[in-house]
């Protein structure tokens, strides 16, 4: 009998069944709204990890040699509670942080957060979505009030006359998904904005829509000078602006600078582009003008948002989605395309710093006392926000920083911005504990690795980038010494005689989930697993006794008053500089740090190594031949690529995929500057200088 | 933001520092605007003195709205209610009719004075009036213009254009600058007859070359506009109507007379000095301040904007050799606002207090505002291909100032120039050491786009500049997949080349579905269908299938 579940991987969580297959087990796709039965390569390949021979089976302790050796489990609690213990004497409660994940069921994300807070009464938790969907989040909780990457099922799309999307490569990071561009490519309707002829980007070519291909870092004065030709030439829903928004005026100013042609001298888009897909995003906008074609849709990826301006980024695609009438309408809307498994879900059960379970502010005393209820503990005893990720990771190892930190679901050596300064903070730790299944980067890191179970071997929910809580199943038994890390948090809750109780059952971990949900934002507290294996479409916010929402915003938006807020935005005309400008991204073939599809034969053959992407114009001028191995460095680091030419990037700017680690590591070189809204890191722009290897290697 | 540099400096908060800004144009609104922190804290009182009765606008889009495509509700640029609200003083309809710098005092016109410590000029600039015979010369008749004869400045001048192009009127504009042709283009696009005169061969004498002016003669004629060029206008006739004197026709010195129900006066515009010149201020084409944008010595007077003319009085400063006036333009003047600010706030104990001169603006890049015809120019155009290397090529330094990536390479001026007349397109391109100095762009957006960027970064040009070239090419964008090598990717989310697929079909696969099985090709988005079923076919037909059978049958 196939176990009906989903991917492991990216928020479209496509659904497939394992079939347990004597030692292995057999993927095949499965029928559901989001992937229609389609899988890509990584979902396909994803059973080759549960039998690896790199998987850890026993708690691994470092030596004073340095090398790791095997421990039982309860000398690893043991000496978990220690460390602990020692350094909460020592520093204070502060000291001991813990990093999750965006790829943790939302059991564990919700027991993670409440371990933090209760077991270890820290205020120091967050997670690697703060490196991915808080800018879009940020900014959807400024404008509607409540954060639902998309308000609508992906399914809608199926009526789109045009989709705008910016800075997403869909093509390469959640594949199935492409399907759903299908009516817009359609009616000609698809607009790509990327810097990069990205896969997704080839989707627009023979007449499905057009690229449009600004300078990197541009998106945001690109955004502001679509709204400003919506508000020049009356395509503004003025009927839906004045019934459903507030802040019109402030932002028709903030805009008003920005007309096409000062837009084109900053970002290199031609005037008449900008008009044009301003013309066409607004024709289908008409909503009620008989004839009118219908269905438009603004969505945004990493691409616009991973900016020190990322928030703002995302505002103005909001203002564009508002004025255009969209959000909330039959016939369009806004949303965010999250990343992780389970981004979504990730970011509503309280391992944010600044958050509490059902996506409400740590700081609303409402909030605490509804939270101090449910875990029965005083609500003075709950810390306030901690340090965002980036200026935990910078504080690691510092006076008043984390000086023990547990990782869960994360490779941050890898994955978090100047990562080379990442990886010294984790050496400063005077202990580090990781729960993996390999040794990742992190894990080599470490003073003691916990092996866990992957997603084929355990129980629980995951809520896909629409929004919709979905269970994920066990197939397979974890093998012999690794555990659930529900079951390490219990046991580690229960040494350090936490005042709540940790249940090690994920059922019993959700019911809980529901009540500390209820009444907030994302709240799950209709939702049960009984409903979700009998099939039913579970859309939060899903109070007890209602069906679930599956389109958001349809009656009102989440502020008191019920009107969505144009927040006005500004955006710099820095003149663009003479160096060239490192974009990262996603590789079809890997997902996130690599910890995971570097160790599945198949990807690993097909990507084995860095490529870095260049025009064979700037290549020419460097004397780097297509293959050759390059240097790229900057002030933080250098690392090295193979070169590929292509003439689907512009002169000016580079492509490194950020999956590989070491020498080859492109966050070696990524700033750890951060938005001021969201605290979301500037992984999209980093300027390097480029030179062959064999020049690097002479001087 | 905090006083945190007076209370380090262990001062308790001193009086505010009294700002005037004389005009409220588009450049004092951005400077009020960035002054907003330091009204909020207590640290600065701001009077803001603005002629008009309305809060600034944009005014770059009055063209816009003189022909009905925008409204002035969009062209709102600043709210005096929120600035109110936040602090800041706001007279509006009101003028400064004297400045008394000793007593640091202004005058209103209301006969009310305002003391100051700090005064911003930003009085901006207002049209150039020809000298024609029936029109007063003097400046300030501007606003006394004969009906059927106005500048493109404000609300007012809008409101008139737009009666003319709405009634489908006949429109004679005086002057091929920019403005001008921008507000031919869109008049003509909105139905209104419109002749350009203007000096010299070609339009936009001043900006553009031989070629890309002729290039762009050709698309205005083609857009409608009757062009007359060499023209020299010596006045207008005015009829008498039941309201008064009226403009019929424009006349020129060879005796002809061009008809018309508006005469719109695009011939430049005049810095607004009058005020500065009147309290002792220096004044060369506009208001004298130097690289800190003051106008006097002691740093308590400033010019920013239109009304603003950055020159120094040190000589040898490689900023003023060119000894350009103001520009005209509004990225200047914003950021002279957004420097301004920043100082302004550093003198009121906001802001740390070392302050970098303003940076020099590069040459002016000129976009032309207009749909449907793409002109962008910028710095030194008039070089051609085939010019004598310019004399002081063999002199002393040019030879020494050699690219120091390629050091052979002498610092000579080069031009690359790609003339396609017949389909309106135009591209040159001047540089040294491979860095644009100038450009022209006519008729290929994407290149120009690309160029304006290359010019404003001074990044090298490709050393295949016809690369750039293409950009504007039917063939630029994604080359399609060729199914006929064999590793090429068929399908993308599987990693499926075509070579596999033909492998499956000598295998035995005969359909997309077994296909799919063998090689999960197809199997992700399912985008690639209609690829695999062609590499089935060709495979098949290649192998001595007969192609009839896999036609699907009648």
């Amino acid at each position: 009998m196939p176990t009906p579940t989903h991917c492991p991987y990216c928020a479209l969580q496509c659904a497939m069944n394992l079939t347990a297959d004597g030692p292995g087990v057999t993927v095949s796709g499965r029928q559901f709204p989001t992937n229609g039965g389609g899988l890509c390569r990584k979902g396909w390949t994803s059973a080759a990890l549960l039998a690896s021979g790199e998987r850890i089976t026993e708690p691994m302790l470092r030596g004073d040699d340095g090398r790791f050796s095997a421990v039982s489990w309860e000398e690893a609690l043991e000496r978990v509670v220690y460390a602990v213990r020692r350094t909460q004497a020592r520093y204070g409660k502060d000291a001991v942080g813990v990093f999750g994940s965006g790829g943790l069921t939302n059991e564990k994300a919700y027991q993670l957060g409440k371990f933090a807070r209760v077991a270890l009464g820290s205020s120091m938790i967050d997670y690697n979505g703060r490196f991915c969907m808080s800018s879009a989040a940020a900014a959807s909780n400024r404008a509607f009030g409540v954060d639902r990457g998309l308000p609508f099922p992906v399914t809608d799309l199926a009526q789109a006359h045009t989709v705008l999307l910016l800075g997403s490569n869909v093509a390469d990071t959640m594949p199935p998904f492409v399907q759903h561009l299908q009516a817009a490519r359609e009616a000609g309707g698809l607009i790509v904005v990327d810097p990069r002829t990205s896969a997704t980007a080839a989707l627009t070519a023979d007449g499905a829509g057009i690229h449009v291909q600004p300078a990197p870092g541009t998106d945001l004065v690109l955004l502001l000078g679509l709204a400003h030709v919506v508000l020049h030439e009356g395509l503004a829903d003025e009927a839906y602006l004045a019934a459903r928004t507030r802040g019109l005026r402030g932002v028709t100013r903030s805009v008003n600078p920005w007309w096409p042609e000062r837009v084109q001298s900053v970002t290199g888009v031609p005037a008449g582009t900008i008009r044009h897909v301003a013309r066409r995003l607004a024709a289908g906008a008409r909503a009620g003008t008989p004839g009118a074609p219908r269905g438009i849709y603004i969505l945004t990826g990493r691409g616009v948002e991973q900016h020190v301006n990322g928030t703002d980024t995302a505002t103005a695609a909001i203002n564009l989605a508002l004025l255009l009438g969209l959000p909330g309408s039959e016939h369009g809307g806004y949303g965010t395309l999250t990343g992780q498994g389970n981004g979504q879900g990730g970011r509503e059960h309280g391992q944010k710093a600044d958050q509490l379970p059902g996506y409400r502010k740590i700081t609303d005393p409402a909030a605490r006392a509804h939270l101090a209820a449910v875990w029965g503990v005083p609500e003075s005893s709950i810390p306030g926000p901690g340090l965002p990720a980036v200026q935990m990771l910078e504080a690691l190892g510092q006076p008043g920083g984390v000086r023990c930190l547990l990782v869960h679901g994360s490779n941050i050596a890898v994955s978090a911005p100047d990562a080379g300064a990442v990886l010294e903070s984790l050496r400063r730790l005077d202990f580090l504990v990781v729960s993996d299944f390999f040794f990742s980067e992190t894990a080599a890191e470490a003073d003691l690795v916990l092996p866990v179970a992957q997603w084929a071997e355990e129980e629980g929910t995951m809520t896909n980038l629409e929004g919709r809580v979905l269970r994920r199943r066990r197939a397979v038994s974890p093998p012999p010494g690794a555990r659930d890390e529900l079951w390490v948090l219990a046991e580690l809750a229960a040494r350090l005689n936490a005042p709540s109780a940790f249940s090690s059952d994920p059922r019993e971990v959700f019911e809980e989930l529901r009540l500390a949900s209820a009444g907030g934002a994302a709240d799950y507290s209709g939702i049960d697993y009984a409903l979700l294996e009998a099939g039913d479409a579970a859309y939060w916010p899903y109070p007890a006794g209602s069906i679930g929402t599956p389109r958001l915003f349809r009656d009102s938006f989440a502020h008191p008053d019920g009107k969505a807020v144009l927040v006005p935005v500004a955006a710099s005309a820095a003149k663009p500089g003479q160096e060239i400008t490192l974009v990262t991204g996603r590789l079809l073939e890997h997902y996130q740090s690599g910890a995971q599809t570097r160790r599945v034969p198949e990807l690993a053959a097909a990507q084995p190594e860095a490529r870095l992407e260049i025009h064979p114009v700037t290549a020419a001028a460097l004397g780097v031949a297509d293959g050759d191995l390059v240097e790229i460095a900057n002030g933080r680091g250098r690392i090295y690529g193979r070169a590929s030419h292509t003439t689907g990037i512009r002169q000016d700017t580079v492509f490194l995929p950020f999956h590989f680690p070491a020498g080859e590591s492109a966050n070696r070189l990524t700033a750890a500057a951060t938005d001021p809204v969201s605290g979301m890191p500037e992984f999209k722009t980093s300027t390097v200088q480029l030179r062959r290897w064999e020049e690097a290697r002479v001087s | 933001m905090s006083n945190v540099f007076a209370e380090a400096a262990g001062l308790h908060r001193p009086a505010p520092l009294r700002v005037v800004v004389a005009g409220y144009g588009p450049v004092a609104a951005r400077l009020v605007e960035e002054l907003l922190p330091g009204v909020r804290s207590g640290a600065l009182s701001v009077l803001l003195v603005g002629e008009e009765p309305v809060a600034a606008y944009n005014r770059v889009l009055v063209a816009d709205l003189a022909v009905g495509r925008t409204t002035a509700e969009a062209l709102e640029i600043s709210d005096a209610a929120e600035l109110r609200a936040s602090g800041v003083r706001v007279r509006l309809g009101e003028r400064i009719t004297h400045v008394d710098r000793a007593r640091r005092l202004v005058l209103l016109g209301d006969g009310t004075s305002e003391p100051y410590d700090r005064l911003v000029f930003a009085t901006g600039a207002s049209a150039t009036i020809p000298n024609l015979s029936g029109l007063n010369p003097d400046p300030a008749a501007v606003a006394m213009l004969p009906d059927g004869v106005t500048a493109l400045r404000d609300l007012a001048d809008a409101a008139r254009l737009l009666e003319a192009v709405s009634g489908g009127g006949r429109i004679v504009v005086l002057g091929g600058g920019i403005l001008g042709l921008e507000a031919a283009l869109a008049a003509a696009d909105e139905g209104a007859s419109v002749t350009v005169v203007h000096h010299g061969p070609r339009p936009l004498a001043r900006s553009i070359d031989r070629g890309g002016g002729s290039v762009l003669a050709a698309a205005l004629r083609r857009r409608g506009i009757r062009m007359v060029s060499n023209a020299r206008s010596t006045g207008v006739d005015l009829g008498t109507g039941l309201a008064g004197r009226r403009f019929r026709a424009l006349q020129l010195d060879d005796g002809r007379r061009l008809e018309a129900d508006l005469l719109l006066l695009s011939c430049g515009v005049r810095p607004r000095t009058e005020l500065a010149a009147g309290c002792g201020l220096p004044v060369g084409s506009g208001i004298l301040v130097d690289h800190r944008l003051q106008a006097d010595a002691d740093g308590e007077v400033f010019a920013v904007g239109d009304c603003a003319e950055v020159r120094c009085r040190e000589a040898g400063c490689p900023d003023c050799a060119g000894g350009a006036g103001p520009s005209g333009l509004i990225g200047p003047g914003w950021r002279q606002a957004e420097w301004l600010a920043a100082r302004l706030l550093a003198d009121a104990g906001q802001q740390p207090p070392a302050m970098e001169r303003l940076p020099a603006e590069r040459p002016a890049v000129i976009l032309l505002k207009a749909r449907g015809v793409d002109v962008s120019t910028a710095g030194a155009v008039d070089a051609e291909p085939w010019d004598e290397a310019e004399p002081w090529d063999n002199e002393s330094g040019s030879l020494e100032e050699a690219c120091p990536a390629h050091p052979t390479t002498p610092a000579v001026r080069q031009v690359a120039v790609w003339a396609d007349p017949e389909h309106g397109k135009y591209v040159k391109m001047v540089t040294r050491r491979g860095v644009l100095e100038g450009l022209v762009a006519v008729g290929m957006p994407r290149t120009a786009a690309e160029l304006v960027l290359l010019f404003e970064s001074g990044r090298a040009l490709p050393a295949d500049r016809s690369s750039l070239l293409r950009m504007d090419g039917a063939d630029a964008g994604v080359p399609a997949t060729r199914l006929d090598d064999p590793g090429a990717t068929v399908c993308r989310c599987s990693g499926v080349s075509a070579g596999r697929i033909r492998e499956a079909v000598s295998d035995g696969c005969g359909s997309l579905e077994e296909v799919a099985e063998a090689t999960r090709a197809a199997t992700g988005c399912g985008g690639c269908r209609e690829r695999v079923i062609a590499v089935i076919a060709a495979h098949q037909a290649s192998h001595g299938a007969d192609l009839e059978e896999l036609l699907p049958s009648a």
